[in-house]
């Protein structure tokens, strides 16, 4: 980095980089002593970043409470501001944009030990992480079903569909869309009725309107459908069902504008013909 | 430097406006408020859903100007591609009047740090700061307006007086200055400076909008006081009356009533905003005699 007249008579300044990284590991771990050094030598009075510290945590752990209203529900308001303290410690956003922060939350929870005893915590974690991205997703419009009417016979083995923005999957072996159903609505009654072990559930989350719908998939319509929104091709994704209703299951999907475009694979070389 | 076309459509006429909340989203839309434009967090209209699309609905009754916190015009490292892309396209989609961002920063090392941090004012933070403005108006293909900061540290290697920083951001980019009145109250009592100068040595020319807010008032162990920029309570006295001092030197600027926790009723801010507009009226109105005179 080309150095100022400024800093070529007071060698001991730092740069404008060396402060903003020793101010960015003082407000992400306070106990940093390289940082505080730094900031010892520049700061009038170094104290004061605390100041700065507890409007970061304050804006980070907000958007966390935003982002995972069911989870601070479940654990309570303090529980959940020390698990989001500790989390963002070690994960800072890396972006401004804080409708999305939290990525990573339900990791942290599968190993934050003070919520072990919650065994259903994290996946509750991973439905929410679905449901806001449902929230903030792109506006998109849903493919038209004609367009697809022209594709030859031949190469629809080779269909890909790109998913609605809002479109996700997520399983659980918790019944965690009921957990966090009743736990929003503040349903006492319903949450007691809940069965921890009643089995797995397959959901898709998706934005209809301007309302988030988390619905119930029976496991192998949900592995077509996953497969189909990870970009597999259509033949790849009905040996993956391996179901004879796959064929309605597609149409039951694109009808309800869980996708926006299709691409198709380069025709093979070989000359026979394969029936999707 | 500045692009040669700003796509300012519509325009911000010179008397206040309020902050546009998602509390208050259905009453703006139910009842347009008497006000002459409204401004919101960039940030917090990236994403799709209603939130954009409330806004494009407001934006078909008001002007609109979009104020950024995240960009961290201060850092470094220069600007994150990505969230500037993010930027560019809120400004496509709503056609704003006005777009801001601070004097600040808030990315370094690849981690948002939510807050706006101080920036020592020597040359090479300058330098950085010009660099990062000349990026985002390159993008935008506008000019945009750079808020002065409120500050609780100062840097002791710090060279050059903020006000003299803001003026020189402004004459060496060709973008414009947001003045917030209150940051310029707030840190003077912080640090002991004469807001009045301060406000006496910002370039009238420059000056394309005027923030107003509360703050709060933190007593320091040592007996002392610090003002904290919290834009949680109504504007305080001495700051209308600085408020008064920028308008006789600066004329009428679009006045924002900036007002983002312990959000009250509508009608509070639109009041706020009245008050505004007839100081910006006797402002107006003075200076017509003084003409005369």
């Amino acid at each position: 980095m080309r150095s100022f007249s400024s800093q070529a008579t007071e060698p001991d300044v730092p740069t404008l980089l060396e402060v903003q990284s020793a101010m960015r590991r003082g407000l992400l771990d306070g106990r940093d002593p390289a940082a505080a050094a730094v900031l010892a030598g520049v700061l009038a009075p170094a104290d004061r970043l605390g100041i700065h510290r507890n409007t970061s945590r304050g804006t980070l752990t907000k958007a966390l409470r935003l982002n995972f209203p069911a989870v601070e529900r479940i654990v309570g308001e303090d529980f959940f501001a020390a698990a989001a303290d500790e989390f963002i410690a070690h994960n800072p956003p890396g972006t401004a944009w804080l409708d999305l922060y939290g990525e990573r939350f339900a990791e942290f929870l599968q190993i934050f030990a003070p919520a072990a005893s919650l065994a259903y915590l994290p996946d509750v974690a991973r439905l929410e992480r679905c449901v806001c991205s449902a929230l903030h997703a792109a506006g998109a419009r849903p493919l038209e079903c004609a367009r697809l009417l022209d594709i030859a016979p031949s190469a629809q083995a080779g269909l890909r569909l790109t998913p609605h923005p809002s479109v996700s999957l997520v399983s659980s072996v918790y019944p965690v869309d009921d957990i966090w159903r009743a736990v929003l609505a503040g349903d006492d009654a319903a949450l007691a009725a809940i069965d921890l072990a009643a089995g797995a559930v397959h959901l898709l989350v998706e934005r209809r309107a301007d309302e988030i719908a988390v619905t119930r998939l029976e496991k192998r319509r949900w592995m077509f459908a996953d497969a189909l929104v990870s970009g597999h091709s259509l033949a790849s994704s009905f040996e993956i069902a391996g179901d004879a209703d796959a064929a309605r299951w597609l149409a039951e999907h694109l009808t309800a504008g869980h996708f926006i475009a299709f691409a198709l694979d380069p025709a093979p070389p070989a000359v026979s013909e394969h029936e999707p | 430097m500045v692009p040669a076309t700003a796509r300012d459509n519509r325009p911000v006429p010179a008397r206040a406006g309020i902050g546009l909340r998602f509390q208050h989203h259905r009453a703006v839309l139910e009842a347009a408020p008497d006000v002459a434009f409204m401004e919101v967090h960039t940030e917090n209209y990236m994403g799709g859903g209603s939130p954009i699309h409330c806004l494009e609905a407001v934006r078909r009754d008001f002007p609109l100007s979009l104020h950024g916190v995240g960009l961290s015009l201060g850092s470094a490292e220069g600007l994150d591609p990505a969230h500037l892309d993010r930027v560019r396209r809120v400004a496509e989609r709503i056609e704003p009047a006005l777009v801001s961002e601070h004097v600040a920063w808030s990315v370094s090392g690849g981690a948002y740090l939510a807050d706006l941090l101080p920036l020592p004012m020597t040359e090479e933070a300058l330098a950085a700061v010009c660099r990062n403005v000349d990026r985002m108006q390159d993008t935008l293909r506008r000019r945009i307006l750079v808020e002065n900061p409120s500050t609780y540290v100062q840097f002791r290697h710090s060279t050059i007086p903020e006000w003299e920083f803001m003026t020189a951001v402004a004459a060496r980019t060709g973008c414009g200055i947001l003045c917030d009145v209150n940051n310029i109250f707030v840190s003077a009592e912080n640090h002991g400076w004469d807001a009045s100068a301060y406000v006496a040595n910002l370039p009238p020319a420059a000056i394309g909008e005027i923030h107003l807010a509360g703050h709060g008032v933190r007593e320091l162990p040592d007996g002392g006081m610090l003002r904290i920029d919290d834009h949680g309570s109504r504007v305080i006295d001495k700051v209308w009356s600085l408020y008064g001092e920028a308008l006789r030197r600066f004329g009428p600027v679009p006045t924002l009533i900036e007002w983002d926790t312990e959000v009250p009723p509508l009608d509070v801010l639109v009041g706020e905003a009245h008050h505004a507009d007839a100081l910006i009226l006797v402002a107006s109105d003075g200076a017509g005699r003084a003409d005369a005179a």
